[in-house]
């Protein structure tokens, strides 16, 4: 009797989280849906600019097929985006991993003053510094047409700052591993690519997989490196001025496609690599 | 679990020791004794320094190089015609990118004394083209569009070139003079009119608004439609309608380096109060929405906008489309006032060169693409109205109904001066503050002077 | 606490003193106990090291010296030169010609870069010098000196850091270091829109600018910079906290027991965190606005008669972002929060069952205590990321509404950040912008440590032991 009487709280319990659960995901969900119903629109006879209903009343390609044209070069700022995001995400993925391995498994002089120092340096507005790296890279010859490796270099050189959450990770696994290993004589260097690195695979992924997302939201930095250089934009760059100048009228539906073309391959990769995340996020970020 | 919890506890140790022991002296107490390890950094910390001069070196070359080359052309250019090679990089709104590149070759066939001359261009809004102008003016463009609120702003950064004395005239005599003014900072011609068009007037649906003679008559239509009529009253563009309406000034001298001298204000007036109290009312009425973009607007039957958008609104409107005038409005005084408001211009600015043959051609490429012709065929490939007064007289031209529109408006408009860069975001925010309500829909007329004061203190404060 | 800080500081300051003194020192007596080869070393670095064999170690520091002297000499100098006036001849016109003057702006960089340079060489030279020490040292005492095989191979091994660290820091050095310092130094010129290179120069004015910041009459930014200041920190507080704890509700919903589908729950949640911001949050921003699809879907059912101004009120505006923020907030909460969860021992719930706890006590008591215990680092970086959270409000709101009431054309919801950056877009007020950036730095830096003291793994790190 009483066990019945729980049972059903319980059940009546489980009933309201899901009714809760599925008001959330329907709010969650409702700026997507809309996102993809509006790249759907036809913009041949309902106009591409902003309307008031979310269904829309005829079902076309044309936006997608305006992407695809070649009218502009979304293609080429896809390529751009891409490239960006696959070296900086290789790169910085390296760097992470070295900087955090010295730092969480060696002990020399200056390691905590460069630690110190490195978090209060995070903590200067970033963007400020965004004039100073132009002319920087101007020197080099970055800018503009070569805008490209000039903010991969960028998003890379300064990279190292971010160790918090993969030193996290490396100063779970055991150090007598190393002790061991160092007596049987392998170099630091050795124990680094053949030891630490295998078990590590969630925060390699982890770490390759922010840093990856990063680049597909560079506007502010990448349209300062690459201003009136439009092969050199980013999707972000190039598909912001759609929405905010006023050159582009009934581009709206037009930054609808291209925004559920951008998120496809980010969404993809992220709900495969979930698993990893969570397990980097909480393996280091918090030290759980 | 355990474990875990220790390594919280590291790191929480170790940010700790940050924060409460900043600066300290982590590397520089070790002492000597280290030996081993001070070798390798030695070792190290010069390759490093070898990287970054070897890079910093380089480009040290590259800069006396370049100045090499450049003295020796100058020399060279003197005595010779040759104007030798290069290229121009030209900066226009999206739109007209493909009809620049075929009127560049026109210009080129044209002359074939430039013939070493190619030409990039690109699409830069004309709101953004000052500000990356500004940001490295070596780098931007050497022929670039620009609305003409960016002048003063372009002329003091140095990123406009004075225009050349016999092309001055000759723009001086062809085109209208509200348009030479806007390209006259001081007393000094600093670019080539291409348009005089960046006035606003009305486009509206025809199946809504039947009467688009008053302003109140408008609202009370849309209202009764169930749509919206868009005036963007928080722009320092569109706001002017009102005060300019009622009969208030706002006006800026500057002296020939793009400095402003002087403001002349009367906006803390009985007209000023007259005007704003119209916004508020207006700012208040259920049809009213803020905005000025066709695209970005929704349930539209009337809207405050310019020629750029006329495909936009042919689109949207369809077989409703129409255009007026500005519409009248009755002040809180009891009179009828007629919305007044900028007649605006796009120009064409040249970037100082450091190279006179390029300069040369340059001050031609702009004449060329500012030039009668150009304006008309600019005109019929994408509707920009003319501001060369023989291309105004075409009939085409007149025959275009937004232009018409344009054209009674601009009857009533002032021509656009120079203006600094912060009214524009001062008036953003007045227009802010009576759409929020914090300037409330029943102020008094001695609140909304008291804010017309302060309004017109600060614009005074722009001058210096 | 505060006081024990201080001694600390003392005590390092002193240390650091006698370290220097130390330093010089053994300088000293390395010269005057030094041979030949040693004294040679001071002038030419890395001198000693070769001749006693140590090619590698010698030709590296030799050709340190090389190179720093080509760099000065070509192109650092030219710069480093003119710093203290940064620049003094003036853009002028030949005929139609423009023939540019001083950049003020290269100038300041590379100045400092040039200053960079030159401490890295002394740092270099200290170290020459105490290698050159530690060699004669070794061969007095009869030790044999490592083979340059060695050196090389301990880079792999035994100094492994280096080799790691190496490019790392040198990159952050060129790329965060020296801008930093860079903007510091802007705060002190009157590099604004008046004066900018190539075609103006711009010089030092001391703390000018500061003055400007703190005057409270007409034309001063004070004011203003407080009630920024105000909602900078409002905004941080609840956009950290309020997702916190929602997130962390979320989370413990779906790891009810019971609740089916948990990883499709989940799933449709972190879509926010995969669909890049600048698109979702620019149609969000759009769906929220007077004429927008959300205004219009209430208007259509008769829920009200006017649009709810989501942007245009001040009040509402922050609000809306707030509450927008949520729905961007709550999944990565939820992902941490899911982790963590799994991670609190079984039997802490189960002695608490069995004691008659119920649900909300063993909440208050076990998951709250643990999850504000693991994630205290952590909340502190959400903290300090949302002081300084620039895309959200960019992308929302603008900083708008603007207010008569504001001076330096702040808006309403603009952050201290997105001020700045208006500043230095807008009206290329760079000299106001990095006043205001050292500022946040200022304040980022102060809330960051005065939060740290009040976090609970800091307060009472035997906590779960």
């Amino acid at each position: 009797m009483i066990k019945t009487g729980y049972k059903t709280k319980k059940a009546i319990g489980n009933v309201f989280a899901y009714i809760f659960l599925i008001l959330i995901c329907i709010i969650w969900l409702f700026p997507f849906v809309g996102l993809v119903l509006q790249s759907f629109r036809s913009y041949a006879t309902e106009y591409g600019g902003m309307v008031s209903y979310i269904v829309p009343k005829q079902f076309s390609l044309d936006n997608y097929k305006f992407m695809f044209s070649g009218e502009t070069n979304f293609l080429l700022w896809y390529k751009n985006t891409v490239t960006i995001a696959f070296f900086v995400s290789l790169l910085q993925t390296m760097v992470i991993l070295c900087v955090s391995y010295a730092l969480s498994r060696m002990r020399f002089a200056g390691r905590t003053l460069l630690m110190k120092s490195w978090l209060i340096l995070g903590l200067f507005p970033g963007f400020l510094t965004m004039i100073c790296l132009y002319f920087l890279l101007k020197q080099f010859g970055l800018t503009q047409a070569g805008a490209i490796p000039g903010l991969i270099l960028v998003s890379v050189a300064s990279s190292g700052m971010g160790y918090y959450v993969c030193k996290g990770y490396f100063d779970t696994i055991p150090k007598a591993l190393d002790e061991a290993a160092r007596i049987d004589g392998a170099s630091r260097a050795r124990i680094f690519f053949t030891m630490t690195i295998p078990m590590s695979k969630p925060i390699i992924i982890y770490t390759a997989l922010v840093a990856f997302m990063a680049p597909w939201n560079d506007y502010i930095f990448a349209s300062y490196v690459a201003f009136g250089h439009d092969k050199s934009y980013n999707v972000a760059v190039a598909m912001y001025r759609w929405m905010n100048t006023n050159d582009y009228q009934g581009y709206f539906t037009r930054f609808c496609a291209g925004g559920v073309l951008i998120a496809i391959p980010v969404t993809i990769l992220f709900m495969f690599l979930q698993k990893y995340y969570v397990e980097g996020v909480t393996g280091g970020a918090v030290k759980g | 679990m355990k474990k875990k919890l220790v390594s919280v506890l590291l790191t929480t140790a170790m940010a700790a020791s940050m924060l409460t022991a900043c600066g300290s002296n982590g590397g520089s107490a070790e002492p000597a004794a280290d030996t081993a390890e001070s070798t390798e950094t030695t070792a190290e910390e010069a390759a490093t320094e070898e990287a970054t001069e070897e890079a910093t070196e380089e480009t040290a070359e590259e800069t006396t190089e370049e100045t090499a080359e450049e003295t020796s052309e100058d020399t060279a250019a003197a005595e010779d015609v040759d104007y030798g090679t290069g290229e121009i990089k030209i900066w226009v709104a999206d739109n007209v990118v493909d009809f620049t590149k075929e009127q560049f070759d026109k210009f080129i066939e044209e002359n074939p004394q430039f013939a070493g001359y190619t030409a990039t261009v690109e699409a830069t809004g004309e709101g953004d083209a000052a500000g990356n102008m500004i940001t490295d003016v070596e780098a931007g463009a050497d022929i670039y569009g620009f609305a003409q609120d960016q002048i003063a702003r372009l002329v003091s950064a140095g990123a406009l070139e004075v225009v050349e004395d016999s092309n001055a005239e000759k723009i001086k005599a062809d085109n209208d003079a509200g348009a030479v003014s806007a390209a006259t900072v001081g007393d000094t011609l600093y670019a080539y009119p291409l348009t005089a068009d960046n006035g606003y007037f009305l486009y509206y649906d025809k199946s809504v608004v039947t009467d688009p003679s008053t302003l109140e008559g408008i609202s009370e239509q849309c209202e009764a439609a169930g749509k919206n009529f868009y005036f963007e009253v928080n722009s320092g563009w569109y706001q002017t309608a009102f005060f300019f309406g009622t009969g208030a000034e706002l006006t800026y001298d500057t002296d020939n380096d793009g400095n402003f001298t002087k403001c002349n204000s009367t906006y803390a007036s009985d007209e000023g109060v007259v005007a704003l109290k119209e916004i508020i009312e207006l700012a208040n009425t259920k049809s009213f929405q803020n905005g000025s973009s066709i695209s970005s607007a929704t349930d539209v039957a009337a809207i405050v906008d310019g020629t750029w958008d006329a495909e936009a609104a042919k689109e949207l409107f369809g077989d409703n489309y129409a255009c007026a005038k500005l519409p009248t409005f009755t002040g809180s005084d009891g009179k009828e006032y007629q919305l007044s408001g900028f007649g605006g211009y796009k120009l064409l600015g040249v970037k100082p060169q450091e190279d006179e043959n390029k300069l040369a051609v340059c001050d031609a490429l702009a004449d060329y693409l500012a030039s009668e012709e150009v304006q008309l065929a600019r005109f019929n490939a994408v509707g920009w109205g003319p501001s060369n007064l023989k291309a105004q007289g075409a009939d085409e031209v007149k025959a275009d109904e937004a232009l018409t529109a344009l054209g009674e408006q601009l009857k009533f408009a002032i021509p656009q001066g120079q203006y600094p860069g912060d009214y524009w975001s001062l008036a953003t925010s007045l227009g802010d503050s009576v759409i929020s309500g914090e300037i409330p829909a029943d102020a008094s007329d001695d609140d909304v002077k008291k804010a017309l004061e302060d309004f017109q203190t600060t614009c005074e404060s722009y001058a210096k | 606490m505060a006081h024990g800080s201080k001694t600390k500081n003392k005590v390092t300051l002193a240390t650091l003193l006698s370290a220097l003194g130390n330093d010089l020192k053994m300088i000293g007596l390395t010269f005057k106990e030094g041979d030949i080869k040693t004294k040679l070393s001071f002038i030419i670095m890395g001198l000693g090291p070769i001749l006693r064999g140590q090619i590698l170690i010698g030709l590296v520091l030799m050709l340190a010296q090389a190179l720093f002297f080509w760099y000065i000499k070509g192109f650092g100098w030219a710069y480093l030169s003119k710093i203290t006036t940064l620049g003094t001849v003036a853009t002028q016109k030949i005929k139609r010609k423009t023939v540019y003057g001083d950049n003020s702006f290269l100038i300041l960089l590379f100045g400092v870069l040039s200053i960079f340079a030159v401490i890295a060489i002394i740092t270099l030279w200290r170290l020459n010098v105490a290698e050159n020490r530690k060699e004669e040292l070794a061969l007095k005492a009869g030790k044999k000196l490592p083979t340059n095989l060695e050196t090389f191979t301990s880079l792999f091994d035994k100094n492994f850091d280096k080799t790691l660290l190496l490019l790392p820091v040198t990159g952050i050095f060129v790329f965060t270091v020296l801008p930093i310092v860079f903007m510091i130094f802007i705060a002190f010129t009157n590099y604004d829109s008046n004066h900018q290179p190539p075609a103006n120069l711009f010089t030092w004015v001391g703390l000018e600018n500061f003055k400007e910041l703190v005057s409270f009459g007409n034309q001063g930014l004070g004011p203003t910079f407080f009630k920024v200041l105000a909602w900078t920190l409002v905004w941080a507080f609840f956009a950290t906290f309020i997702d916190y704890f929602l997130g962390l509700a979320v989370a413990i919903l779906i790891n009810k027991k019971g609740i089916k589908f948990k990883k499709l729950w989940r799933t449709i949640l972190v879509m926010t965190i995969a669909v890049p911001q600048f698109v979702s949050l620019l149609y969000v921003a759009k769906m929220f606005a007077n004429d927008g699809l959300i205004n219009g879907f209430l208007k259509s059912v008769g829920l009200i008669e006017n649009s709810i101004p989501f942007w245009s009120n001040p009040m509402l505006a922050r609000i809306t972002i707030i509450v927008i923020n949520i729905w961007i907030g709550i999944p990565y909460l939820m992902l941490i929060a899911t982790g963590l969860l799994m991670n609190i021992p079984e039997d802490l719930y189960e002695s608490a069952r069995i004691d008659g706890a119920s649900p909300w006590q063993m909440f208050k008591s076990i998951t709250l205590p643990y999850m504000l215990f693991v994630t205290g680092p952590f909340l502190l970086t959400q903290f300090t990321g949302n002081l300084n959270n620039f895309g959200v409000i960019f992308l929302l709101s603008g900083g708008g509404p603007g207010t008569i009431s504001y001076a330096g054309n702040a808006g309403t919801t603009d952050l201290l950040v997105t001020w700045l950056y208006k500043m230095t877009v807008n009206d290329s007020n760079y000299k106001m912008a990095s006043v205001i950036g050292i500022m946040v730095f200022i304040v980022t830096a102060i809330f960051a440590l005065g939060v740290y003291g009040l976090l609970p793994s800091v307060k009472d790190e035997e906590g779960f032991q």
